[in-house]
């Protein structure tokens, strides 16, 4: 008996359960007003002649270190594009957008990898102003120079010009905070922008209090370099395109102003790793010449000059006293990327970059450190597009500019062979 | 005294009257102008010798959407891949898609083909239909009515204007209809090949029969083993021609006309296309006249 009322209550449940209502006579159905929803996959097959275990601990000599490869920081273990011989998952980026009302729109970016979820960006966008003007408020890319705005799929290589990542480290200016913009009312395209930004970038900005003890060895005090409250960064930049028949020629200059801690140091590991403490000031200028041969075909030139300035205190232990040094500091660097894009048809593109960082001068406590030289870059990459939404691409670089704990120079070969695919809503990118 | 008056109150309506809109593909600022006449200017966002289906969104076309006082697109997703980031960018309300001044005209037309499941691996589909519905001459003049009415909703003080402005192109036009109808006449049934299925309205008009197009799938370029079902195709149901976009490659069509002996015919999709075709009249009667 009770197997009956059982299977009988099963049925009733399943035919109740199969009686789906079609959507448009659900009375309370909400299912139009799902946003639009892309994911993008990033894997890749990594070939580097330099082990996973050392190419961690390479740096670009008084720029940056720690580029490449995964590093535990923060207790978080954090790695980047690219990051192991072998395959990688770089990420899976799932993006959501729609209106939110007459007034507004609104993104979200969000990165998931093995190590969890970033909010890449999260974002609102207002156009309600009228004039030209929009604003943005939340998290999101900055505007600065010309490949800082795009997210990384949308690179014409797996990797960061050499000069961005060694500056601003791979998620490049990535902030929360304001923008606005003013596209001027003049036949051709002016922009103006402003954004304040709170100013955690991890390679050159920064504003958290830093601790550190008096000597490594023995401490007996420790040592605190106050950070700032509230928002610690101001960018401004505009830009200017004219067209000439089927050419496109994009121009901008850009600033970025903010204060800088960079906290690398640790008394247990007393001969390596410094601290920052003091001002950052970062220039760039970029130029965009793209000419159109037909629908699908296209050269596009593309160059970056960026300069930086941070001057304030570097910390770092004496390795036989474990003593805190605290020198003034002072970095004036300079670097560009330079790359020619060839695509041929909606099958095939090409492409070739340079990269190099031309000016590094460190002054120490007035005076100059000698730095290397010679520290470049040069790319090569080819790439088949079976449709819009999925890219392979094969990528060989050779890098000059990576210098191991020693001092010593490391030739570093990499063939990356990368797979971008991506399902759902139809991306739509900008120039 | 009261003439200034006059003068000083029409002044701000007249300011007001001159609009700048923008449009995104040339056959829509041929059509826009025509009703508009004195009282518009068009900016026209792509050019009409390009694939409409990928316009690279240069920073130019941003000011001409930020400069606009309304904008007129085709819709149907053709836009999908290059209009959002220039309005999103643009920084003017009066392009919102949600603004009076912006006009889809998809939403004014039954569109064909719609299909009924939307998967990728059928290629690039358009989910709503077919959207190049305007070379069906038909469309074009129900396109003008809507573009009049479109006019006078946010413009309503030179309404007799842009009536006067729409019967005159509604006679002329309908005059070019019949003169069309009767060159196609002997074209019902007629079999085609195409690249892509940009002449749906077009065929559909005059009673041509697509069999097949050289692109296996809406988006993914020409494949070999495709190609050869296409040669294969046309030997058994021996179709009069190909009818070739100006933007795509011909590469593969003459490929097969050399295999077949098929004719490959240019048909220009827009005004501008060819150099020859500078008006909407001018695009019909070579298309109308290509098929020999």
């Amino acid at each position: 008996m009770k197997k009956i009322v059982l299977s009988s209550m099963v049925c009733a449940a399943l035919i109740y359960g199969a009686d789906v209502l079609p959507v448009e006579k659900r009375t309370f159905d909400q299912s139009k007003f799902i946003p639009d929803i892309s994911l993008v996959m990033d894997a890749s097959y990594v070939d580097r002649n330099v082990k996973d275990a050392e190419v961690g601990h390479l740096e670009v000599p008084g720029v940056a270190h720690g580029l490449l490869g995964s590093h535990a920081h923060g207790g978080d273990e954090h790695a980047t594009y690219n990051a192991d011989n072998g395959f990688n998952l770089n990420y899976a980026e799932l993006v959501l957008s729609s209106s939110v009302d007459p007034f507004f729109t609104m993104d979200g970016v969000f990165h998931f990898s093995e190590n969890g979820v970033h909010v890449e960006e999260l974002f609102f966008t207002s156009n309600a102003l009228g004039h030209g003007t929009r604003v943005k408020g939340g998290k999101f890319n900055s505007n600065f120079g010309y490949l800082n705005e795009q997210h990384h799929h949308a690179w014409d290589f797996a990797d960061m010009p050499l000069v961005y990542e060694a500056f601003l480290g791979m998620h490049g200016l990535n902030e929360k905070g304001a923008q606005i913009q003013w596209t001027a009312p003049i036949p051709f395209y002016f922009m103006a922008g402003l954004e304040v930004l709170q100013g955690e970038n991890e390679q050159m900005f920064g504003k958290e209090e830093m601790e550190m003890v008096d000597n490594a060895y023995a401490p007996t005090a420790t040592e605190e370099i106050a950070g700032s409250d509230g928002v610690s960064m101001v960018i401004a930049y505009i830009k200017a395109s004219h067209d000439i028949g089927n050419t496109t020629l994009l121009g901008g200059l850009s600033y970025a102003q903010g204060d800088s801690r960079i906290d690398h140091i640790d008394e247990h590991e007393a001969e390596e790793g410094h601290a920052f403490s003091g001002d950052a000031k970062l220039y760039g200028a970029d130029f965009v010449v793209l000419h159109q041969l037909d629908s699908y075909s296209s050269i596009k030139w593309q160059s970056e000059y960026l300069q930086r300035e941070l001057d304030g205190t570097q910390y770092a232990y004496n390795a036989t006293s474990g003593d805190l040094m605290q020198p003034t500091m002072l970095k004036e660097q300079g670097g560009l990327y330079s790359q020619l894009i060839y695509t041929h048809d909606k099958n095939w593109r090409m492409g070739v970059r340079y990269d190099t960082i031309l000016k590094n001068d460190v002054t120490n406590n007035g005076s100059d450190v000698e730095q290397p030289s010679g520290l470049d870059k040069y790319t090569a990459m080819i790439e088949y597009h079976t449709s819009e939404f999925a890219r392979f691409r094969l990528q060989y670089s050779h890098d000059n500019a990576m210098f191991n704990e020693d001092g010593e120079r490391e030739k570093i070969d990499t063939i990356i062979l990368q797979a971008n695919i991506s399902i759902g809503a139809h991306a739509a990118h900008s120039f | 005294m009261k003439k200034l008056l006059t003068l000083l109150t029409l002044l701000p309506l007249t300011l007001l009257a001159h609009m700048n809109i923008a449009v995104s593909y040339p056959y829509i600022g041929a059509l826009t102008k025509t009703i508009g006449g004195e009282h518009i200017t068009t900016t026209v966002l792509a050019q009409g010798n390009w694939d409409p289906h990928f316009i690279i969104p240069r920073p130019s076309l941003i000011t001409k959407v930020r400069n606009a006082d309304a904008l007129i697109m085709n819709g149907g997703q053709l836009e999908i891949g290059w209009l959002p980031p220039l309005l999103n960018r643009a920084g003017n309300p009066k392009t919102a898609p949600s603004a009076p001044t912006f006009l889809n005209l998809s939403h004014h037309i039954e569109l064909i083909h719609k299909p009924k499941d939307v998967d990728r691996k059928d290629g690039d589909v358009h989910p709503d239909g077919n959207p190049h519905f305007h070379l069906d001459p038909q469309n074009i003049l129900h396109l003008a009515k809507v573009i009049k009415e479109f006019l006078i909703s946010i413009d309503a003080v030179d309404k007799e204007v842009y009536e006067k402005n729409y019967a005159t192109f509604a006679t002329m036009w309908q005059a070019k209809m019949r003169e069309w109808e009767q060159k196609m006449g002997d074209k019902k049934g007629l079999k085609v090949i195409q690249f892509h299925d940009n002449l749906a309205y077009f065929n559909k008009a005059y009673g041509l029969v697509n069999i097949g197009t050289i692109e296996p799938l809406p988006g993914i370029p020409p494949s070999s083993k495709h190609t050869m079902n296409t040669i294969e195709l046309i030997q058994k149901e021996n179709p009069c021609c190909i009818l070739h976009d100006v933007y795509h490659s011909t590469k593969t069509a003459d490929f097969i006309a050399d295999k077949t002996g098929i004719k490959i015919i240019l048909m220009p999709h827009d005004i501008e296309a060819l150099e020859s075709i500078d008006n909407l009249g001018a695009l019909f009667d070579h298309l109308t006249s290509a098929i020999k």
